[in-house]
Formats: structure tokens, C-alpha cells, sequence
């Protein structure tokens, strides 16, 4: 099953299939892209960030537990611990098996 | 290169250890400063070393080589460009795999390089064990295991560093390999680069193109726009057959290259019992437990600075003006005497009080946090709430600080990615009331109105901050940048360092707040000498006494509350000939004034903390605003006051 990571239960495993802007399925996301190129620029930034730390496609993450009050994530790749926003968080793909 | 004189620069991912390393080589022979043109700091120190003598630069702690930050641009440029003898790679033995993604790049700029494993007693603990070796020989580099904050395996890392340097030893570095299809590309691309004279290798530029570097491609498209049309091709190419994105694509080989080494050089066995590190972890970022811990620590910090800094101040400043008879027997109590004492040894004594009561340890108390780990657990509880105005975790790092003094907390933006996000923190640092605006609070407001009403002035201040935040942040430009943040495991903090870190923020901000500081009290001096003051305060009646509803000597003290804000209630208390203001201003006054006092500019030292950060325009263009700002709502708050009196 193909989910972004937000949908992830605390605890749940997944592998990545896609951090990338063009492959992401969000309609919203691809407006916003077309309106604004320094907006498109930016989530390429991040992507570039997250895929630097690890969170490339094919890879394990672990969801261990998100900070109160829609807060951001606390994630497990490649055995370091990182904490990504939750915007950031709905635009990586994960399969999970359920 | 003169004999015997060599640079290593360190490098490496955050959080490894690296700035311990740092102050173990080069003790109290240190420079910190900023690189050029860059708001990125820059640390350099000597060490010397059976009779060499060598330049050692820190470099920032960054994750990989490419665009996304300024440090990373600087840390590449300077490897790149000032070719520096050695590199010393610093790793976190118990996260090889993205460290190791890191050395990988290191490699591909075809720089010497060394690779340091560091924290490896932390890493057995993991129950990891690392076979050196085969490490040594798939990487084709010295490899050293050391730990830092014990000073183990410095002094073997040097030697092998020197040898390094020296080509004693014949070493032949890893060419870290991509898939086929990345490699018939790289190869093409290759062809085209190898003419042109590069600072760097050819073949690292190669791969850079494919990542799309936006450094990179600017350079090439100077040197031959065709170059860039044949990427753009292979590019496509590439999406086609692994349907990612081309950055993705090459990362994620790389990573692919790093996991490989790292499963074959070490061993993983799972620890019996979950460490006492996890546990703090999973207690301060607990949903129930989390905030009250944050709160009661921030809290109790606080109240410890607070009540430190009160005692410690004013003992100082008892010490100093005790010091008056013995001057003015030296230099009399003429006008010089007057201008030097008023002008420079009162503003000299201001600094002081200042600096070594509150920001001292403030600075300490921030730096044990940052280097203990509990610094990004905040940023992860607070994420949501600096999301209100914009802004992500990493923001109420800034802000917190700037309840102790703004100055610090604009130095602070830096933590921040992006400049759209260092200028957003900083105009939200400068309306934070500080620990003198507090003085003012709790001194007239809370001593002679009202406790409630002083926590009324907080609450009404954080409301503004919201606001105002919220504004600029739809006001300016730009999307926001998510936090993307790692959350290193807790340790013991490294009180060297620590003590070290504090002391040069202590001498920055003493460097760029006392010239300030005193040039403002020489100037008010002046003026208070030729008799301008009252005229001065008759012109600013219209505002003071018609639209505040304040007294005309108010426009005097706030004159003085530009140098330091608690000057406005010594000099309130000076003018009125009096300490209790009950006598001479109404309850509403007094609330108006402390408002005032609050929002309406951010002294003198933080507008320096403002130009140095973000040049004139933007730190006078935040502080009219903030003038503007303050006397509206002063005469709002007046008028709403008569209506509804207190």
C-alpha cells in the first residue's frame, strides 16, 4: 500500500518509493508548483536534504512517534533519528505492508 | 608552501564530534571569525607539533557537498579552491552509513584524505565493532579510531595526517563507482569538462552536473553553454530508465555504495537492555511528559540567570561606582572628569553589568543544551507552534534566547536555513522583551500597578509577537522551509568545549555591543552637558505628552532606554526625583510606558546585531517600524485606558 509517511502508525516501517517533486501524486502540491518556480525551487532544496540524509527511494524508515499537536515527525533511517516537518513528511512516499 | 607549515581542514556530518577534535588540537590557539562574506563561522586555530607547524580549520558540520546550505557551499569551495594538505574526515563510528555517504564525496573532490572514526567507545556500546582494516583497504585511506573527548587516537590521527602530507606511505584513495548507466554518462561528460582548467577534478564536476548544482551548472554555462544542453539530455535519459528524479538517482547510488562499505566493515549486535540515553530521549519527547519538562527546565534556567545575574550586577555595579571618588581625584570633578566618568566608564560599566551576569550564562547554558542534545528535542516540541508564525523549531532556539537579551538572539537567526527565515526570526527576536525591558516591567509596572497587570504586558507582547510574525511571514516573499532537522543521541556534554564555544560568543558580543554602547552614552552625555535634553524632550511633547499622555521627561528617558532599557526607569527615577513612581504617574501611565518601552526599538547593540547581520536597510527599516509600531499602540492603549480605567 502506497502512503505518505504522515499515515504511518507510530512504530510502522515502510520502504520510500518517491521523494521526488515530479512523481508526487498530490494535485494540490502541482498547482502550487506551477503558480510560483521559487516555491518549486525550495521543496527541490528540502528534497535534496532529505535524499542527502538518507531518505532515498527504496530505503527503510521507521516512524517512531509525531510531536503533539500535529508536530512534526520523529523518524528512523539508516539507524540516525530525525525529526521532519509535516508538510515535508506528506511529500515522501512510503509502502507499507498491512 | 613553507616547509614544515601545513593546513588540515576537518571535516564531517554534524554532531560527530568534530569542534572536540577541534579544541583538542588547537587549545587556546584559536581564531573564530566568519568566512568572507558569509554570515558562517569560521574557526581556525595552530598546532604544533614535533616541530611542524600547522593551520587547522574547522569546517561546518554539514551532511554532503552539494547547494542546500551556505555551510555546504562554503565547506566545498574552500576544499576546492584553498586545496588545504590534509582533509581529516571525522565520522561518528555508530552511524557509518551516512557518514560514510559524506567521506564518499570527500573522495570523489580527490582531496587527501584521512578518515577518523570518532566516538567509538560509544559505538561498542551500540554493540558495534568495526573492522579497521578492511575499512583501511576498501577505502584505500588512513583510517584512525579515536575518542575525543578523551583526547584517545589525536595523537596517532596527526602523525598519519603528516604522513599523508609527507607521501610517506604510497596510498591510492577510492573512486567510488556508480551504476553502469551513471557511469556512461559520467564518462561523456568527462570528455567534454577535461579541456577547460578546473579548480576541481573533471570527473567530479561530471557528477555534479547530473546532480543538478546549481554552482556547478552557473560555472559551465560561462565556459560552454553546450555542455549544459548535453546534461540536461543525459538527465532525461536517466529519469527514463530509473523513473527518479537525476539528483535522486545519483544520491541514492552513492548511499548505495555507502551502505555496502558499512555493512562490510562492521559488525552489529543489538545491546541487552535499552540504554539510559534512549530513555531520556523517549521521556523528553513524550507527548504527556515532554512540554512540563521543557517548561520546568527552561523555567528553572531562568529563574537561576535571572536571579544570578540581579545579585551578580548589582554587586558589580556597586564595585564600580565605588571606584567614582578614587577617579575623580585623578582627573577632578571638572567637565572632563564628567565626560570621561558620564560618557565612557558608565557605558563601559553598563557592558559589564550586561555581559557577565546574564549573557555569560546564558551562553553557557545554551551551549551545555546544544552539546547535550536537548536543544533539537525542543525544536522538535516547539515545531508546531513557531509553524504559527512561520517559522520552524529551530526558530524558538533564537527566540528563547532573546528573553535574556536580543542581542545573542539575533546572532542566533543563523541557526536558520534560509536568509528569508534569519530575517523572519530576527524581527520576531527584537520585539521579545529582554532581560532589561523585564526590569522595567516587573520594577514599575509590577511593583507599583500590579503583578497581574505586568503578566497582562507579557500576554499582550506575546499576542503582538503572533501577530506581527504571522504578517511579515505572508508579507515577505517566499515558502517556508520545512525543519529537517537530526536528532543526535543525548551524551555527555564537553565541558571544553562548551566553556570554549561560550567565551567566544562572550568576546563577539563584547567586540560588537561595548563600542556601541559606549559611543551612545558619550553622545547622550554631551548633550546632557550642553543643556539639549530639555529641548530635545519639548520636541517630542507632541508625541509624548499629547499622544501618549505622559509627562515631557519621559522623552528624556526614552532617549537613554536607546543605549539599555533599564535606563529608562534609572533615568525615570532621576528626572522625577523620585523612586516611587506612584507619586508621579498614574497606574495608566506607567503601563504605557513600560509598553512603549517594550516594542519601540531594539537598543542600540541589537541594531548593531542587525546591521551586522542583515547590513542598514533592513536593521533601519526594522527599527522605525518597531518605533512607529510602539507609539501607536501606546496611544491606543492611552485612550482605552481613560475609557476603561485601571
Amino acid at each position: 500500500m502506497k502512503l505518505p509517511l504522515t499515515s504511518l502508525n507510530n512504530g510502522e516501517t515502510g520502504t520510500i518509493t518517491s521523494t521526488d517533486v515530479n512523481s508526487n501524486r498530490d494535485p494540490m502540491c502541482r498547482h502550487q508548483r506551477r503558480k510560483d518556480r521559487k516555491q518549486e525551487f525550495t521543496t527541490e532544496r528540502c528534497i535534496k536534504r532529505l535524499t542527502d540524509l538518507g531518505l532515498t527511494p527504496g530505503t527503510e524508515i521507521t516512524v517512531i512517534q509525531a510531536a503533539p499537536f500535529n508536530g512534526p515527525l520523529e523518524i528512523t533511517v539508516r539507524g540516525s533519528r530525525l525529526a521532519i516537518g509535516r508538510g515535508m513528511a506528506n511529500k515522501i512516499f512510503v509502502d507499507v505492508k498491512r | 608552501m613553507r616547509v614544515n607549515h601545513f593546513t588540515i581542514a576537518l571535516a564531517g556530518n554534524a554532531n560527530v564530534g568534530k569542534s572536540v577534535i577541534f579544541n583538542q588540537l588547537t587549545g587556546l590557539h584559536q581564531h573564530i571569525g566568519n568566512w568572507p562574506g558569509k554570515t558562517v563561522e569560521k574557526a581556525e586555530g595552530t598546532l604544533h607539533f614535533k616541530g611542524y607547524t600547522i593551520e587547522i580549520v574547522d569546517l561546518p558540520g554539514i551532511y554532503s557537498l552539494s547547494t542546500y546550505s551556505i555551510e555546504e557551499l562554503v565547506s566545498r569551495e574552500y576544499i576546492a579552491t584553498q586545496k588545504p594538505d590534509v582533509v581529516i574526515n571525522v565520522l561518528d563510528a555508530s552511524l557509518l552509513e551516512r557518514n560514510l555517504f559524506f567521506t564518499l564525496q570527500l573522495l570523489e573532490l580527490e582531496t587527501p584524505l584521512i578518515v577518523v572514526l570518532n566516538q567509538i567507545d560509544l559505538a561498542k556500546k551500540k554493540g558495534i565493532v568495526i573492522d579497521y582494516e578492511k575499512a583501511e583497504k576498501i577505502l584505500g585511506v588512513p583510517v584512525v579510531s579515536t575518542v575525543a573527548v578523551s583526547g584517545k587516537g589525536i595523537y596517532e590521527m596527526i602523525e598519519r595526517a603528516i604522513e599523508v602530507i609527507e607521501k610517506k606511505r604510497k596510498i591510492e584513495p577510492l573512486k567510488p563507482q556508480y551504476g553502469k548507466e551513471i557511469e556512461e554518462r559520467i564518462e561523456k561528460l568527462v570528455k567534454l569538462i577535461n579541456k577547460f582548467n578546473l579548480n576541481y577534478p573533471a570527473r567530479w564536476a561530471a557528477i555534479k552536473l547530473l546532480d543538478e548544482d546549481r554552482e556547478v551548472e552557473k560555472e559551465f554555462l560561462k565556459l560552454n553553454p553546450k555542455i549544459i544542453a548535453v546534461t540536461k539530455e543525459l538527465r532525461t535519459e536517466l529519469e527514463n530508465i530509473h523513473g527518479h528524479s537525476c539528483p535522486t538517482v545519483v544520491t541514492s547510488e552513492r548511499y548505495q555504495v555507502a551502505s555496502r562499505i558499512s555493512k562490510e566493515i562492521q559488525k552489529i549486535t543489538d545491546p541487552l537492555k535499552t540504554p539510559m540515553r534512549e530513555k531520556l530521549h523517549t521521556i523528553t519527547t513524550n507527548k504527556v511528559f515532554g512540554y512540563p519538562i521543557m517548561f520546568a527546565t527552561i523555567l528553572a534556567v531562568f529563574v537561576g540567570i535571572f536571579s544570578f545575574g540581579d545579585f551578580s550586577s548589582t554587586l558589580l555595579g556597586d564595585f564600580f561606582f565605588s571606584l567614582r571618588p578614587t577617579f575623580d581625584s585623578i582627573f577632578g570633578i571638572g567637565l572632563i572628569g564628567e565626560l570621561l566618568w558620564g560618557g565612557i566608564i558608565e557605558g563601559i560599566i553598563g557592558g559589564i553589568t550586561v555581559a557577565l551576569p546574564y549573557i555569560l550564562p546564558f551562553y553557557f547554558m545554551l551551549y551545555l543544551f546544544e552539546d547535550s542534545g536537548y536543544l533539537s528535542r525542543i525544536a522538535f516540541l516547539m515545531d508546531n507552534l513557531m509553524h504559527k508564525m512561520g517559522l520552524h523549531g529551530k526558530a524558538f532556539i533564537p527566540v528563547m534566547l532573546s528573553f535574556g537579551c536580543n542581542v545573542p538572539g539575533c546572532l542566533g537567526c543563523r541557526i536558520m536555513e534560509t536568509t528569508r527565515e534569519r530575517l523572519l526570526t530576527a524581527f520576531v527576536v527584537t520585539l521579545v522583551p529582554c532581560a532589561a525591558t523585564s526590569v522595567v516591567i516587573l520594577g514599575l509596572v509590577g511593583a507599583f500597578v500590579g503583578i497581574e497587570w505586568a503578566l497582562a504586558l507579557y500576554i499582550i507582547n506575546l499576542i503582538i509577537i503572533f501577530t506581527l510574525g504571522r504578517i511579515a511571514f505572508k508579507a515577505l516573499p517566499g515558502e517556508p522551509t520545512e525543519l529537517i532537522m537530526e536528532m543526535s543521541d543525548y551524551r555527555a556534554p564537553h565541558l571544553k568545549t562548551v566553556t570554549k564555544q561560550t567565551w567566544f560568543r562572550l568576546k563577539e558580543f563584547i567586540i560588537m555591543a561595548f563600542p556601541l554602547i559606549i559611543a551612545g552614552s558619550f553622545v547622550i552625555k554631551i548633550a546632557e552637558i550642553a543643556n539639549l535634553l530639555e529641548p530635545i524632550s519639548s520636541i517630542f511633547s507632541p508625541i509624548t505628552v499629547a499622544w501618549l499622555g505622559l509627562p515631557a521627561v519621559t522623552g528624556i528617558a526614552l532617549i537613554f532606554g536607546v543605549l539599555r532599557k533599564e535606563l529608562t526607569l534609572i533615568m525615570l527615577a532621576t528626572l522625577l526625583g523620585t523612586t516611587n513612581f506612584a507619586l508621579v504617574l498614574t497606574p495608566a501611565q506607567m503601563v504605557v510606558f513600560t509598553l512603549v518601552v517594550m516594542l519601540y526599538i531594539p537598543c542600540i547593540a541589537t541594531v548593531g546585531a542587525l546591521v551586522k547581520e542583515f547590513g542598514w536597510k533592513k536593521a533601519l527599516t526594522i527599527t522605525t517600524f518597531e518605533i512607529v509600531f510602539a507609539l501607536i499602540v501606546g496611544g491606543i492603549i492611552i485612550r482605552l485606558l481613560t475609557i476603561f480605567p485601571i
